[in-house]
């Protein structure tokens, strides 16, 4: 329901005030009074009127001064001059200055409804008619605001973006997509996209879309290989943008750089198959012995085949240390979380496992001395991860060593850093091999080692550990001289 | 008395060298083997094998293959047959086809490891004879 209308009566006669009150309040409007200029602004100032009817000849304020200062608090509200003195001339100037309507003095009770009611006609106009101002200017303001929202989102992209019309002409694009194409700049919209674009592959993917036909409906996700140095490669996908009655306007393609992830993908592959043969390939050797002596094929003694036996058992131990290697690994790879780090004495840990090792030196007359000086510093290590790597570094010291060589671990501080030592009297390590002895699944491509049994692990695990402890590890060798491994961690 | 057959083994791994070598010595064959590609072509030079054992997958990836393509391209060698043998094939997503390119992929079969000592010995048999017909 509309609200009552409020109007104010500004004169100073009292008896046109009660007059107009008497005469208005049956109609159900809220009258209220004011006995000159002065009252009558200050109430204008706190109170929302609809309707004032003002006299033109008041002591103080005159009307015409008040119609302005009340017009300048509210734009909006209906002015209707009432005067005994009726003139065209003061109509005139009441009108110009904002008055809505004239009623001369004196007047019916009747003359003065009829003139409110169609002030107030006039004032529920006015505001409906704001309104729709107000929501014309408000939709105008949300489209242009739409439109350069939609730019700044296209333009702030990471992803490539191209817009292509049916004529294959490029209408729209983003800065990403200069970039990951390395087009010459598209400083102008309209021309072919072969002008922008030197990548063919790309320019023909747009236009197999835009020529599929409107009953067609083809997106295309192709990779798309740059040439950069290194390449990139991007995945961009295709589609048409369709209008009415299903017929084609153009294609949208977006573009993402993919090159990283393809990278992971190989690598990720070649994990995959390089695993799959060192599992793989342990396995079958241990099935093809156990074969030969099930069928019988390989014929042999008992002895014969309880040494083929013996072989099949000696290879799942290594698949055994293989799998506990890839397990290690997948294992510091998971990162901090499985690592206790605390004070570590590492003198103490590495004469343990010497201890622990002497058994296997002793098979080939090798002799290992730890040669630590006191009182060397404490490090924050992971107590198991410094056994691993000392076990490793220790136990390939023996196995890489000769018949009666020695093997002596040195320790000693360096700036911050403590360095341990691990040197060998072994069968030494060519440079080419030298390069590549910390890569996964590394074995040297050397006859001396054939007989050796190893994961090609040992020394991936052992770098990794180095690494995740801040530290570093060394290596010099030469061949039938004998190898140095040395780490360093910071203390 | 005729002389026996031929066969030389050409793997990295020392334990299929020396089970392919019980099985084959067992029936009868005379077993060659090496353990590396360069051997190998030494070995096939010398010593003129009836038929090649061969891994694909030797220390250096591709070594099988060049081996493969050293026998196949050489006029005095190319009709020696080759049985490839191999850990990873169609479980790694390898295939490999007989057939594809000229020579370097030829091989006169395929087997996966293990190789079961009846499956290896029925197609040795199988490649001599059609090698005599």
């Amino acid at each position: 329901m509309k609200t009552e209308a409020r109007i104010l009566v500004v004169d100073d006669e009292q008896g046109i005030r009660e007059g107009c009150k008497r005469a208005l309040s049956p109609e159900g409007y809220v009258v209220d009074g004011a006995e000159d200029g002065k009252i009558g602004l200050q109430k204008v100032k706190k109170n929302a009127y609809d309707l004032l009817l003002v006299d033109l000849m008041m002591p103080g304020i005159s009307g015409l001064e008040l119609i302005e200062k009340i017009h300048l608090i509210d734009p909006e509200v209906i002015l209707i001059v009432i005067t005994g003195y009726a003139t065209i001339e003061t109509a005139v100037e009441a009108m110009k200055r904002g008055a809505y309507d004239y009623l001369p003095k004196p007047f019916s009770p009747e003359a003065l409804t009829a003139v409110v009611k169609r002030g107030l006609e006039k004032r529920t106009l006015r505001q409906e008619a704001k309104k729709l101002y107000e929501e014309r200017d408000q939709r105008l303001l949300e489209l242009v605001n739409e439109r350069s929202r939609i730019r700044t989102i296209i333009s702030c992209m990471a992803d490539g973006v191209l817009v292509a019309n049916m004529e294959g002409r490029l209408v729209l694009w983003n800065a990403a997509s200069v970039k990951m194409l390395k087009s010459r700049g598209f400083d102008v919209a309209g021309e072919p996209l072969e002008y922008y674009i030197d990548n063919q592959s790309m320019v023909d993917a747009i236009k197999e879309v835009l020529s599929a036909g409107d009953e067609n409906f083809l997106m295309i996700s192709r990779e798309i290989e740059v040439e950069t140095d290194p390449k990139t490669v991007l995945m961009a996908n295709i589609a048409p943008i369709r209008g009415e009655m299903r017929s084609i306007l153009g294609a949208v393609s977006v573009l993402r750089d993919i090159t990283k992830l393809k990278e992971i993908d190989k690598i990720k592959s070649q994990f995959v198959s390089m695993v799959a043969h060192e599992l793989r390939a342990p396995l079958a050797a241990i099935k093809g012995w156990l074969e030969i002596v099930i069928t019988g094929e390989g014929d042999g003694d008992a002895e014969q085949q309880k040494q083929w036996l013996q072989r099949a058992s000696d290879r799942s131990d290594s698949l055994l240390a293989l799998v506990n290697d890839l397990l290690e690994i997948n294992r510091m790879e998971a990162g901090k979380i499985a690592q206790k780090i605390e004070p570590v004495q590492l003198t103490d840990l590495i004469k343990k496992i010497v201890d622990f090792l002497k058994p296997e030196a002793g098979k080939k007359e090798i002799t290992v001395e730890v040669k630590l000086p006191e009182n060397l510093p404490l490090i924050q290590a992971d107590q198991r991860d410094m056994e691993k790597l000392f076990t490793n570094l220790i136990t390939n010291a023996i196995k890489y060593n000769t018949e009666n060589g020695s093997v002596t671990i040195e320790g000693k501080v360096e700036a911050s850093f403590v360095c341990y030592r691990v040197k060998d009297t072994g069968i030494g390590i060519s440079p080419e091999n030298l390069t590549h002895i910390f890569d996964d699944f590394y074995r040297a491509d050397d006859d001396r080692i054939k007989k050796i049994t190893g994961t090609g692990l040992g020394l991936t695990i052992a770098k990794k550990i180095v690494n995740s402890h801040h530290g570093h590890i060394e290596v010099e060798s030469k061949v039938e001289q004998g190898s140095n491994f040395s780490v360093y961690f910071p203390f | 008395m005729k002389p026996k057959t031929k066969i030389l083994l050409v793997d990295d791994d020392m334990d299929f060298l020396e089970m392919h070598k019980a099985v084959l010595k067992n029936h009868g064959y005379d077993v060659l083997t090496a353990s590396s590609g360069h051997e190998g072509l030494e070995k096939v030079r010398a010593e003129m094998p009836d038929l090649i054992i061969l891994d694909l997958m030797m220390e250096k990836y591709d070594s099988g293959f060049s081996f493969s393509k050293e026998i196949k391209t050489d006029p005095l060698f190319k009709k020696i047959p080759i049985l490839m043998v191999t850990a990873v094939a169609e479980a790694t997503g390898y295939r490999f086809s007989l057939k594809e390119d000229g020579y370097w992929m030829k091989t006169d079969d395929l087997l996966d490891k293990p190789v079961m000592p009846d499956v290896l010995l029925n197609r040795v048999e199988k490649l001599l004879t059609e090698r005599k017909e």
